[in-house]
């Protein structure tokens, strides 16, 4: 009776996911074998076209390993960033805490939309860099920042960096301070501190941000297109041209589904790499 | 170390200034009078934000997603709080299921979400019209949110308080809504202040099942973006960062100072 | 007040049994205490009459009436918890008043009786500060005072000294008692502490894997321990298994090493199957004697010595094994020493045999 009563609570949510996510992408699984037709998002029966359609034209297929190389970019140079900076807000006094945490948590309270713009009015030829580079007088021509490789990651970095310094703080947080202060009666610098005692002991942070900015980054829409403009094609983009553009579902399914087992592959690659045993 | 550690506070700085660098220069790039966006501005004039202001199609766009994001809090504020009871209280050995199938929606790609329901929707046979689809999204992407927020404030909990409520002859009904609810209120508002700011802000799933009308103002915006250059972007943006600010800080005063 | 009654109390998590048909009657005012080290099913018996667990079978009563089945809002009970539960978003006095809201007590009524329950637990000056802001023994305090305004028909305590200092908590166990016996509320008193259990309660209860093994006075649960395992629980026991010389009906007669007989005189221990050969006796600390070297009973030589403020704690070697034994602070023994010990036979007890359980 107890039990029964308290399944009440979950089932509503249980029910919105299995029939709102769970169906869902199943739907998509079943899209992408489809057949395709013209004029039609999808035809009569089932094929493999969508999958031949990708592998057999280079301007797909080879979106793919861009776009994971693209992934992995962005997540290292969060990793970069955000250590330090978890870092500095896991020793910060408790003053500090608040407005550091504020300034990282800043871009989630912005709309992607917004920051991505931002980043265009920063990136731009006529952009405040360039422009100020060129009133200084130490550029003739505008350095091309924006719709390339280069301003899609450093944006896409900026707009997951949060996702990156969250998971990192939190085990860093949970660190008792007295591990490091018996590393350092045992005789150990402050350096040789972080690296055997503080990095390892992070380490399902950096798992953890490291596959949020990964994920993230290989499936964001926006800021490729804003920044990147028409140059940089990513799987994402081409995967929302085929569905909304051209109205090729099964084609667009298929896509979709390439990247999520390929992304999938590389977490899995990551997280046996950075295995950690005591855990 | 000693040269290690000033380059290190450089570095940081950078980082900080690196993270709300885009966000400042937008408020910035509003406040511009010339008629695109040009460095350094033409001058400083509040002239974009009337421009706004007469233009219905962002201000409708703010309404929209203004509405649609209360409707989508309210409703994952009730069944994220219900799960986050469930699974603090009663998952025992479920509770890491329960916790990712809550959070699904959270760590799958949103643009595949989107996509996925769009199909779902249309193999139902209820297409993008109806907006339910939209809402569905919508009460998708916060539900997580309120759910790890109100579990914060369960778990900090001690389970007796709601016991000794009991003992002292309070119904469970009672119980909950005398004890538990006002300890659990700091967290049900930032869950709601969050929920409300990630549909408010969310880019795919509006994007994918806006359907047809009026749409979303990160959908607009972008639409406009895509085109267009003036500054009138950076004012409809700074409004968008104001009422997020407004949002917060007015919940930080309600909730935020007490317990 | 209450009488409170425990039928055949069993519950089951799954297979395991928590509690195995456990029975007790607790009457009228009396202050019982359930003891027993973490997993025994003290607190488990604790939860099931405040019912926040459901029992597998058996049942509760309280004044013959079975409340098994009732909710734990309609048992009519006070309970102090061992992190005292208060609702950190009500004053004290919004805390002590929570109750009687419940109970739809008039307003007048109940601003007359948390006043007075203040006073009880002399609070008053703190009554509209919230529970964060009081120190660890006010708000156990509160937490007491909250369980008894509703004048409850029991009060049941869950530990509620764990979380205390040990100065506050001797200062806090002496208030209890004396306030329980003034407002004169059966009372069950969950506790892991056997000081607690001795100095506070009319009848100890001690409980070892989900069974009652001795129900009595703190005095005979001290002195005349049911089993060896209660025997060691409840306070530093030597165990001293001698051989049996002969017996009547006045007793045993055993035999310590070295051939002085000693005489024990009956007991309600079951007797051994068959030709009883030997006997286990317990003797506590403080019923054995340091004598000089050639005196006493029972030769022995110190080997540890320590000094604990009020008396002097010593291990002997004897070859009954190493034996505990305090002494009074004015004897001059040394580490090293030969002594006597010397046995006050009527002071022995004997043990019924371990092979039933385990001894530990």
């Amino acid at each position: 009776m107890k039990r029964f009563r308290a399944s009440l609570l979950i089932a509503p949510v249980a029910a919105l996911i299995f029939v709102f996510v769970i169906l869902p992408y199943v739907t998509v699984l079943i899209m992408s074998f489809r057949a395709t037709a013209d004029g039609q998002p999808y035809g009569q029966g089932f094929s493999v076209e969508g999958y031949q359609q990708f592998f057999s034209q280079p301007y797909y297929a080879l979106s793919l390993p861009s776009s994971l190389a693209l992934g992995m970019a962005t997540t290292l140079v969060c990793l970069i960033l955000g250590y330090p900076i978890a870092l500095h807000i896991a020793t910060a006094s408790r003053k500090w805490r608040g407005l550091l945490y504020g300034i990282v948590l800043s871009p989630l309270l912005v709309g992607i939309v917004v920051r991505s713009y931002g980043w265009t009015i920063l990136l731009g030829n006529s952009g405040v860099i360039n422009a100020t580079l060129r009133n200084l007088g130490l550029i003739d021509r505008p350095l091309p920042l924006m719709y390339n490789n280069f301003g899609v990651v450093l944006a896409l970095a900026h707009v997951f960096l949060p996702f990156m310094v969250l998971p990192l703080l939190s085990s860093l947080q949970s660190i008792d301070p007295a591990i490091a202060q018996a590393a350092r009666s045992l005789g150990a610098r402050r350096f040789t501190i972080f690296r055997r005692v503080t990095f390892p002991v992070s380490m399902p942070g950096v798992q953890a941000g490291c596959i949020l900015v990964f994920v993230l980054a290989i499936s964001s829409y926006v800021t490729p297109s804003l920044v990147g403009g028409m140059r940089v094609k990513t799987t994402t983009l081409l995967v929302i041209d085929a569905l909304i553009d051209q109205y090729q579902w099964p084609f667009g399914s298929a896509m979709a589904l390439i990247l999520a087992v390929s992304a999938g592959l590389v977490v899995l690659i990551f997280a046996r790499l950075t295995r950690m045993k005591w855990t | 170390m000693r040269i290690a550690t000033p380059l290190l506070a450089v570095f940081r700085t950078l980082v900080y200034v690196f993270l709300l660098a885009p966000i400042l220069v937008v408020v910035l790039a509003s406040l511009n009078a010339g008629n695109f966006l040009t460095f350094p501005p033409q001058g400083l004039s509040l002239r974009w934000f009337w421009t706004f202001l007469n233009n219905d199609i962002f201000l409708n766009a703010i309404a929209y997603s203004a509405t649609l994001a209360a409707c989508a809090t309210a409703v994952s504020l009730v069944l994220g709080t219900m799960a986050s009871l469930y699974f603090t209280r009663h998952a025992g050995k479920h509770a890491e299921a329960v916790r990712i199938g809550v959070l699904l929606p959270l760590i799958l790609p949103e643009i595949l979400t989107a996509i996925a329901l769009l199909f779902f929707f249309y193999e139902i046979g209820v297409g993008t019209e109806h907006k339910i689809a939209l809402f569905t999204g919508h009460v998708l992407m916060t539900l997580p949110f309120i759910f790890l927020n109100v579990n914060t404030s369960l778990q900090g909990r001690d389970d007796s308080i709601e016991l000794a409520a009991r003992t002292l002859g309070a119904s469970r009904y009672t119980a909950f809504r005398r004890v538990t609810l006002p300890l659990i209120a700091p967290g049900l508002s930032t869950g709601a202040v969050f929920a409300f700011i990630i549909s408010f802000d969310t880019f795919g799933i509006s994007f994918i099942l806006k359907g047809t009308g009026s749409a979303p103002l990160p959908i607009q915006l972008f639409d406009y973006l895509r085109f267009n250059f003036t500054p009138e972007a950076a004012a409809v943006s700074t409004v968008s960062i104001l009422m997020t600010l407004v949002l917060v800080v007015a919940a930080d005063l309600l909730f935020g100072r007490r317990d | 007040m209450t009488e409170v009654s425990l039928r055949s109390l069993q519950k089951l998590y799954g297979k395991t049994a928590a509690l195995k048909a456990i029975s007790l009657d607790v009457t009228h005012g009396e202050f019982v205490s359930l003891l027993g080290p973490s997993g025994c099913g003290k607190s488990t018996t604790l939860k099931c009459i405040a019912g926040f667990e459901d029992i597998t079978d058996g049942r509760i009563c309280f004044d013959n009436k079975d409340i098994s089945r009732k909710l734990p809002e309609d048992r009519d009970i006070g309970m102090v918890f061992q992190s005292y539960a208060l609702f950190p978003h009500m004053t004290v006095t919004q805390n002590l008043a929570f109750g009687l809201e419940m109970r739809r007590v008039p307003k007048a009524d109940i601003a007359r009786r948390v006043a007075s329950a203040m006073e009880m637990v002399q609070l008053t000056p703190y009554a509209d500060r919230y529970p964060k802001a009081l120190s660890g023994g006010q708000q156990q305090r509160v937490a007491l005072a909250r369980a008894l305004v509703i004048e409850p028909a029991i009060l049941l305590l869950d530990e509620p000294l764990a979380n205390l200092d040990a100065k506050l908590r001797d200062e806090m166990r002496g208030f209890i008692r004396d306030l329980q016996k003034r407002v004169g509320i059966t009372t069950i008193y969950v506790t892991h502490d056997q000081n607690e259990a001795m100095t506070m309660s009319d009848r100890v209860v001690v409980m070892f894997d989900g069974e009652i093994a001795q129900a009595a006075a703190p005095e005979d649960v001290y002195n005349r321990p049911a089993s060896e395992r209660v025997a060691r629980f409840v306070g530093n026991a030597n165990i001293l298994d001698l051989p049996v010389a002969g017996a009547d009906a006045q007793g045993t007669t055993v035999t310590l090493p070295g051939g002085t007989p000693l005489h024990i005189a009956p007991c309600a221990a079951p007797a051994r199957a068959g030709a009883p050969d030997r006997l286990r006796v317990m003797a506590r600390p403080e019923q054995i004697t340091l004598t000089g070297p050639g005196l006493g009973q029972l030769p022995g030589r110190i080997e540890k010595r320590y000094f604990s403020g009020g008396h002097v704690e010593y291990t002997v070697a004897t070859e009954c094994g190493a034996l505990f034994v305090t002494g009074p602070t004015t004897q001059h023994v040394s580490e090293g020493d030969t002594v006597g010990l010397s046995f006050d036979p009527a002071r022995l007890w004997p043990l019924p045999d371990p092979a039933p359980e385990r001894a530990q």
